[in-house]
């Protein structure tokens, strides 16, 4: 065995026990930590892959941010554990063997001879090749449709988000800083303009 | 590499750059309108969407045109669908805006979302390549979400929401894998591309067919076909009814669309194999749709379960393109002109119907279900005749436009030589009339219990009144409309 | 099988993910937040494919398709997990098996 190959099913071993432990683990917060070690795993072998901008994106994206995301949620909620495993071990039976079964069909039609890919060693690049590089610049010419398309759906997803979570709470003080920078002079300060008081020489003392 | 790249004209994509500026103007004009003048924003989308109309019917030259690095086309279809589209979504924003102020729910995130899913169907409507396709109806699945949790409030929006989320999100992955599954055994992702890489026999059938079963899910899922329709009553019941109304509509053209653009665009060489899916899907969807809409007493739920029958309908005449492996060319188009025509005569009866529940609803009371029908026609004749010629389309009683939509598809599927599932179709037909019926029949003799006036603004019953006549008057050309249908397909093929 | 790694050893371990996530989804009727990881898993195990098939078919546009496939599925993931959290605030809830008020 070659050391990529080592390292190939380490990784993998390492990935679909994480992913095991990611639908049966006890506690949420633990399913969640299961993840990103299936990620990170999964990473790992898109290095082995030469996708090194993905693997990197992976990591930053999914473990950065979305998985951070999910333990803000599961903190948030204030969840039963106890309650949540109840009937999980009477499903498991039936569901193991249903995942086997797919994992037996599917392997069975994946690792035919069909693709005639396997026959290629898969292409090695030149030392001065950088995997970011070339994605950037398609990204920015042909993909620029997509690339706007996905910039949409990012607006959407905030503008969702914000409409389903915020709440305006009716006794929060808050200052409108729009208000604040409108605001002009003649708004806080009137000048008034009063006819001009003299002193007036005692009337009667006259020439 | 460097030079090839050609900077994309933008022209056939005008429509969508507008609607995509005009939602981010509606976006600011909300933060200076404020809650105030709400009545803009209605008019202000209502005003993108005939500029979005105007600016297709114009760029409309027959030619079948690709941009975007063969991403993008732009041909008579899309622009016969987009065109459609438009009146589907004004019709959704006239229909819903008393609901929703009613309801206090006539937010500017209502009409940006529903912008934005018009934005995604009209992506998906012109795709030409796999990331748009999955792009577009992303871009309408995640609006649509947010749209059925708009309520947020209400328990059973939020369950409806949540349901609606995980299987949507399960359907993407299906759909995903697929994708991913043809790419493999293409090497591309261009679906004019996929066509030529496997009529030239470059694929390896087996892999395809793999990753077509996960296709065909997929896009069952989102049409809402058995097996893959256990979202649809909830999603139709639970969601505001101006919600529900619009999930029922609109975005069935773009699933058409999606169906067309990956099957017959994509992966036409396998036509013999999908057809047989689709059979399953079609065969399945009639039975369970129309026996199960029976034991309804909720009319949402009710045409819910007709929307999966009628989606049947569809799958019906896209599975009767090809006969025995051989294309047919008149054959051919006439099944997918005859479900096109069914899309888009279901769009314009699922709208009324949909519109007829939100003209009786009002403030505290959402007349969704059967009984709230009782004796309409003592209490506005006008209205209880336009819901007789809605619901007697929907159960394709001649001649509406229901009923010449059906006659078509069985045609079709007649000529393709599929007798037995014609026959059983019509039968499940009949079963189906039952339900329709029964509403006809209470609304004309029963005696109303909710006596209170119908409430509606003059806009909201002129429309409906219209959407019932068209129901009605196109029903009388069914010729014309056919001609249209396949005019549009012939030369976009 | 126990040669060198080549195309089908990594559509394999696509496909084991794959079908954990399709199990998970299945088999959690009581916990919505592992339910929408289980779909994570599911999107992993397909860009684990479009990498895998990039790679061998020297062929950038795979790789682009998944870097899309992350920027969506944020985007979803935040989505859903504002839609929880308002479902938590209604039910107090998050087992599968309370969503049960829409029936028939």
């Amino acid at each position: 065995m070659e050391f990529k190959t080592i390292i190939f099913y380490v990784l993998s071993a390492v990935a679909v026990l994480a992913a095991l432990r990611v639908i049966t683990a006890r506690n949420p917060v633990h399913a969640a930590l299961f993840l990103v070690l299936c990620f990170f795993n999964i990473s790992g072998i898109w290095l082995l892959l030469q996708a090194e901008f993905l693997a990197m994106a992976l990591i930053m994206v999914y473990v950065g941010a979305v998985m951070v995301l999910f333990l803000f949620v599961v903190m948030m909620l204030d969840i039963n554990v106890e309650r949540l495993r109840q009937k999980f071990w009477s499903y498991l039976p039936l569901g193991a063997m249903v995942g086997l079964l797919m994992v037996a069909e599917m392997g069975m039609v994946l690792s035919g001879k069909y693709f005639g890919l396997d026959a290629m060693p898969g292409q090695t690049m030149p030392a001065d090749y950088s995997n970011t590089k070339e994605l950037g610049r398609l990204l920015f010419t042909d993909y620029v449709y997509p690339f706007e398309l996905a910039s949409v759906i990012l607006l959407v997803g905030i503008i969702a988000a914000v409409m389903l979570t915020l709440r305006h709470r009716k006794d929060s003080k808050h200052l409108n800083p729009g208000k604040q920078i409108a605001v002009k002079a003649k708004d806080r300060l009137r000048i008034v303009s009063m006819p001009v008081e003299k002193d007036q020489p005692a009337a009667g003392q006259g020439e | 590499m460097l030079n090839q790249f050609v900077t994309p004209d933008l022209q056939p994509a005008a429509p969508e750059i507008f609607l995509l500026i005009m939602s981010c103007v509606i976006l600011f004009a909300d933060l200076v309108v404020g809650q105030v003048q709400r009545w803009m924003m209605s008019a202000l989308t209502i005003i993108t969407l005939v500029g979005a109309a105007v600016l297709t019917y114009v760029t409309m030259d027959g030619q079948v045109v690709l941009t975007f690095s063969n991403m993008f086309v732009d041909d008579l279809l899309s622009d016969f669908l987009k065109l459609v589209l438009y009146v589907a979504v004004i019709a959704v924003v006239i229909y819903s805006r008393s609901y929703l102020v009613a309801r206090n729910l006539e937010k500017a995130e209502f009409y940006l979302l529903v912008l934005f899913s018009t934005l995604g169907m009209m992506v998906m409507i012109s795709a030409a390549h796999f990331l748009t396709l999955y792009l577009g109806l992303e871009l309408l699945s995640l609006s649509l979400y947010a749209l059925v949790a708009i309520d947020r409030d209400s328990a059973r929006s939020t369950e409806a929401a949540m349901k609606y989320f995980v299987l949507g999100a399960l359907a993407s992955g299906l759909l995903l894998y697929g994708m991913s599954m043809v790419y493999g055994a293409t090497g591309t992702l261009e679906i004019g591309a996929v066509a030529q890489a496997i009529y030239h026999g470059d694929a390896n059938k087996t892999i395809l067919v793999f990753g077509l079963v996960f296709l065909v899910a997929g896009i069952a899922f989102k049409l809402g076909a058995v097996p893959f329709h256990m979202w649809v009553p909830d999603v139709y019941h639970g969601a505001p009814t101006a919600i529900t109304l619009f999930i029922a509509s609109a975005p069935k053209l773009a699933a058409f669309a999606m169906t067309l653009r990956l099957l017959v665009y994509g992966l036409f060489e396998l036509a013999d194999q999908w057809q047989l899916m689709l059979m399953m899907l079609a065969v399945l969807s009639i039975a369970l749709g129309n026996l199960a809409a029976i034991a309804q007493t909720n009319l949402k739920r009710m045409l819910a379960y007709s929307g999966i029958s009628h989606m049947g309908f569809m799958l019906l005449a896209m599975m009767s393109g090809v006969v025995g492996g051989q294309a047919d060319p008149f054959g051919t188009l006439n099944a997918y002109s005859s479900a096109l025509y069914y899309s888009v005569a279901y769009v314009l009866m699922s709208l009324g119907s949909f519109g007829m529940i939100l003209l009786l609803s009002r403030a505290g009371h959402e007349a969704e279900m059967i009984e709230d029908f009782k004796g309409l026609n003592k209490r506005n004749p006008w209205f209880a005749a336009v819901m007789m010629v809605l619901m007697f389309s929907m159960a394709g009683i001649p001649f509406f436009i229901g009923f010449f939509a059906k006659f078509s598809v069985l045609l079709a599927a007649v000529k393709a030589g599929y007798v037995g599932i014609a026959v059983f179709a019509v039968m499940m037909s009949l079963v189906g009339a039952f339900y329709y019926l029964r509403v006809v029949k209470i609304m004309y003799f029963d005696a109303p219990v909710d006596t209170a006036p119908i409430e509606a603004p003059l806009d909201m019953r002129v429309l409906l009144s219209l959407n019932g006549l068209a129901v009605a008057v196109f029903g009388l050309f069914p010729d014309s409309i056919m001609m249209l249908c396949t005019t549009t397909l012939v030369r976009s093929l | 099988m126990f040669g060198p790694v080549s195309l089908t050893h990594y559509l394999i371990l696509a496909a084991i993910l794959f079908a954990i996530g399709i199990v998970g989804i299945f088999l959690n009727r009581k916990n919505l937040i592992v339910l929408l990881m289980a779909i994570e898993l599911v999107l992993l195990a397909v860009n684990l494919n479009f990498v895998a098939f990039s790679h061998y078919l020297n062929d950038l546009s795979g790789q682009l398709f998944v870097f899309f496939i992350l920027t969506v599925a944020a985007a979803e993931s935040g989505i859903g997990l504002a839609i929880l959290v308002v479902l938590f605030r209604n039910l107090s809830s998050i087992d599968v098996d309370d969503l049960d008020s829409l029936k028939g």
